[in-house]
């Protein structure tokens, strides 16, 4: 088991420099002087000049990538050209809020999602059914910016229950995580739905009832145990999207997280931020990747038998 | 089993997080001594992104440091200057001015400020990119503790400006000498800094040995708070939990109006927002043709969808506020007849013309764009709008790429910040690339001309002359709008946005 998950963390290096070539290289690109940016408005072509020095901007991009990539192998992810703040630190500042709201909004997500979707599989064809699944398509055709405003006006204005937006405890947590953890509800129980159909009919759910096990343990012990991987996969994959960032759930809600980091300083050209900002998310996709391996192994013993052989 | 304990494992790791970055939301019920909410709380529209005063150019941040700095001037809300750190000033000739520095003024650290303060602020200023702030500035000699001499480089009517402009904030010298991390957070403000957390908020309590006791802050605290979505900035206003929302979006005022516990301010802004040409590309070097265009283009429509006719129509090139501000030339009003008389004249009786207009992705550029669109068609020009992120649009700009465009320019203190930076030859922001010996002559003038009729008359010479030739085409000034709790007072709002909060509070009620 240590020497696949060792395996793995080796095998995110390339990814992670494949990642890094792609975002420098294409924020390079994208038009735009971050010069001009960094110097403002009434900046003088001097000045420009001047700040484009200072950012070293002048290099043949090649060399710029290979300093960047120099620092990052040290650790340094580099300085802001807009805030002047260190990469990591300022990443690293910003990713508590974003670890609360992902992991928030994951568990709404799967209280709500598994065992509504364990009930529409149960009844399927049934009123029962059709509710969960028009629940469901809701979930997924409705924007979160759209519902994260309604819960605000419902929740915060008009009931006052909640703040509508800032990070100050878990009472502001409550509406942001409601409103991603209902947009991946909505994937996880049609996963949930399908796979415990599948495994619903098989041979070995008949033999369990045939023994004269109880429903409740033949659906939740001999279905669900089967039917987890798919769902796991599905939640580890909208983990995966969720700590890269919800920027419009956390426009909404002024939740200072990754996304609205990324996106703010995208606008910006600031190479940097973006770069370093993004090789950090994909370094969390690859943690959420293998944790999501290694969950595999605790539900299924075929998989973990796999890891044990190797 | 296994199920349960990873679900309650995840449901502990949430809650710890959560108890991780729980802090105590500032209680802005509370009330101190003098029954003023003790934390005054602003919803800004815009992220903060660096507090260095020399580094930084984004109008939120010199609103926040305009509470924790000051300036050797004082620009007030009339357009004049009024002493500040510095007691007076006096120029012994066209390129020396003298500054009597104020005794009293002291830093946050307690530590007085001096001449020597100043001067290394000012070279500070001069070795940064912030040098366009002190532009004609030679040198500093310190002439003894508390007076300093600023050498020019020849006079101009702009200088004092300078000294007033917040980059320019007189910086601690034994902060920076003494190694400390962020020395540029010492000021001599009324409040002083307490925290910023990245995309949360910043923070700054009241300096209570402020040297200024009469012009002391009233709130213990001022916090701002980045809620960049508008309606979301509206909802925390109505709820309380700020009790400034800048920028409500126009089209809900009038909910926000019938809100008893908010008041709408509306005052004539200064952000001019206008279609521009570039005057080097053909056909749009024909001066005929963009009079055609300017008296094609409908100022009421485009005024209605970009801020629902909040703002005013304007003819001149230069902001509404500024010093010499003269809007009763003629100009190209709408009228589509002329349009088509001055398409004619230009060679183009039947249009036949395609062109390229390009936009910021955002609004209200994206409607303006539609009714000049529409405008435009009518007299025979196909316009193909391109949508693209400001930094592309700047860019292309200034590379003289663009055909024609739209943008908007926000000045209210410095003139030439206008004439000089949007028309002279070979002006970085001189995105027309026009290049006019006449323009750049009277531009000169208004700048170093120190007779003030005079000096008028070739300011009122200069907006006619550029409204006729005519590489912009001036659409509307939005009106500063604003929200707040009905009980907020002191002086503290600027029609460019540049307020300041440094005496604003929140009164109890009475009741």
């Amino acid at each position: 088991m240590w020497k696949y998950i060792l395996k793995r963390l080796i095998q995110m290096i390339p990814a992670i420099l494949i990642t890094s070539f792609i975002i420098y290289f294409s924020m390079n690109l994208t038009s735009g002087d971050p010069a001009m940016l960094v110097a403002g408005e009434k900046a003088t072509p001097a000045q420009v000049e001047q700040v484009r020095q200072e950012l070293g901007l002048n290099d043949p991009i090649v060399i710029r990538y290979l300093k960047y990539m120099g620092g990052m192998i040290r650790g340094d992810l580099g300085t802001s050209y807009v805030t002047k703040q260190d990469v990591f630190k300022t990443f690293m500042s910003r990713l508590p809020a974003t670890l609360e709201l992902s992991f928030a909004s994951v568990l709404i997500a799967v209280l709500v999602s598994i065992p509504l979707g364990i009930y529409t599989a149960v009844n399927q064809n049934s009123w029962k059914d059709t509710a969960g699944m028009i629940f469901a398509l809701f979930g997924v055709s409705m924007p979160n910016f759209w519902l994260g405003l309604m819960l605000i006006v419902l929740f915060s204005l008009n009931l006052g229950w909640f703040p509508s937006s800032g990070r100050a405890g878990f009472q502001s947590l409550v509406l942001p995580a409601v409103t991603v953890g209902l947009g991946l509800a909505a994937l996880i129980t049609r996963t949930t739905r399908s796979s415990m159909l599948d495994v619903i009919r098989q041979d070995y759910m008949r033999t369990a009832r045939a023994k004269g096990a109880s429903e409740r343990r033949v659906i939740y012990k001999h279905g669900l145990n089967n039917a987890l991987i798919p769902i796991i996969t599905v939640i580890g994959l909208q983990l995966s999207n969720v700590l890269t960032g919800s920027v419009l759930a956390e426009t909404v809600f002024s939740w200072p997280g990754i996304g609205r980091l990324i996106f703010d300083h995208i606008s910006k050209r600031d190479t940097p931020m973006v770069t370093g900002a993004i090789i950090m998310c994909s370094i969390l996709m690859c943690l959420v990747n293998l944790v999501v391996d290694i969950v595999y192994a605790f539900f299924d013993p075929r998989i973990k038998a796999q890891y044990v052989q190797k | 089993m296994k199920k349960r304990y990873i679900l309650i494992g995840l449901l502990i790791l949430t809650v710890l997080l959560a108890g991780c970055g729980a802090k105590k939301a500032a209680n802005t019920n509370d009330l101190n001594n003098d029954g003023i909410k003790d934390t005054l709380v602003i919803g800004a529209a815009a992220e903060i992104n660096t507090l260095d005063l020399l580094s930084q150019n984004d109008q939120i941040n010199n609103i926040v440091l305009k509470t924790t700095h000051e300036t050797l001037l004082y620009p007030t809300n009339d357009g004049k200057f009024l002493p500040k750190l510095a007691e007076s000033y006096e120029y012994t000739d066209d390129t020396t001015l003298v500054l009597k520095l104020n005794p009293n003024v002291k830093f946050h650290d307690g530590t007085p400020m001096t001449a020597e303060d100043v001067k290394f602020t000012l070279e500070l200023c001069l070795n940064s990119t912030a040098s366009s702030s002190m532009a004609g500035l030679v040198s500093v000699d310190v002439i003894d503790e508390y007076t300093v001499q600023l050498n020019l480089e020849s006079y101009n009517n702009e200088f004092l400006v300078n000294l007033a402009s917040v980059p320019v904030s007189i910086q601690s010298k034994k902060a920076y000498d003494s190694g400390m991390d962020q020395p540029y957070l010492v000021g001599t403000g009324p409040y002083k800094f307490e925290e910023w957390k990245s995309g949360e908020f910043v923070s700054v309590v009241k300096n209570e040995n402020y040297w200024d006791a009469e012009n002391a802050g009233k709130a213990d605290k001022i916090i701002w708070k980045p809620i960049l979505e508008a309606s979301s900035r509206v909802i925390a206003l109505q709820n309380g939990e700020i009790d400034v929302c800048i920028d409500p979006p126009i089209n809900e005022l009038d909910s926000l109006e019938k809100d008893k516990n908010v008041t709408v301010l509306e005052k004539p802004g200064t952000r001019l927002f206008y279609f521009a040409f570039n005057v080097t590309k053909e056909p749009w070097d024909n001066k005929t043709l963009r009079q055609a265009v300017a008296s094609a283009i409908n100022r009421d429509d485009v005024m209605e969808v970009a801020v629902f006719g909040k703002g005013t129509k304007q003819t001149t090139i230069l902001n509404r506020g500024l010093w010499g501000f003269y809007d009763e030339m003629e100009g190209f009003p709408y009228n589509p007849e002329r349009a088509k008389e001055l398409m004619a004249e230009a060679g183009y009786p039947d249009g036949g013309i395609t062109a390229k207009l390009l936009i910021a992705n955002s609004s209200p550029y994206t409607n303006i764009a539609t009714v000049i669109q529409a405008n435009l068609k009518a007299i025979g020009i196909d316009v193909v709008i391109e949508e693209v992120e400001d930094a592309t649009l700047k860019e292309a700009s200034v590379k003289g790429e663009q055909e024609l465009y739209l943008w908007r320019w926000n000045e209210d203190q410095k003139v030439d910040w206008v004439y000089g930076d949007l028309f002279r030859t070979g002006s970085s922001y001189n995105y027309q690339h026009f290049s006019d010996e006449h323009a750049d002559d009277l531009i000169q003038k208004v700048l170093v001309e120190p007779d003030e009729k005079k000096r008028y008359d070739y300011g009122v010479e200069l907006q006619e002359y550029l409204v006729e030739e005519c590489p912009q085409v001036p659409l509307y000034i939005a009106n500063l709008v604003i929200a707040y709790n009905k009980n907020l007072k002191g002086d503290y709002l600027f029609g460019g946005g540049n307020h300041d909060w440094s005496h604003a509070y929140v009164a109890m009620e009475v009741k």
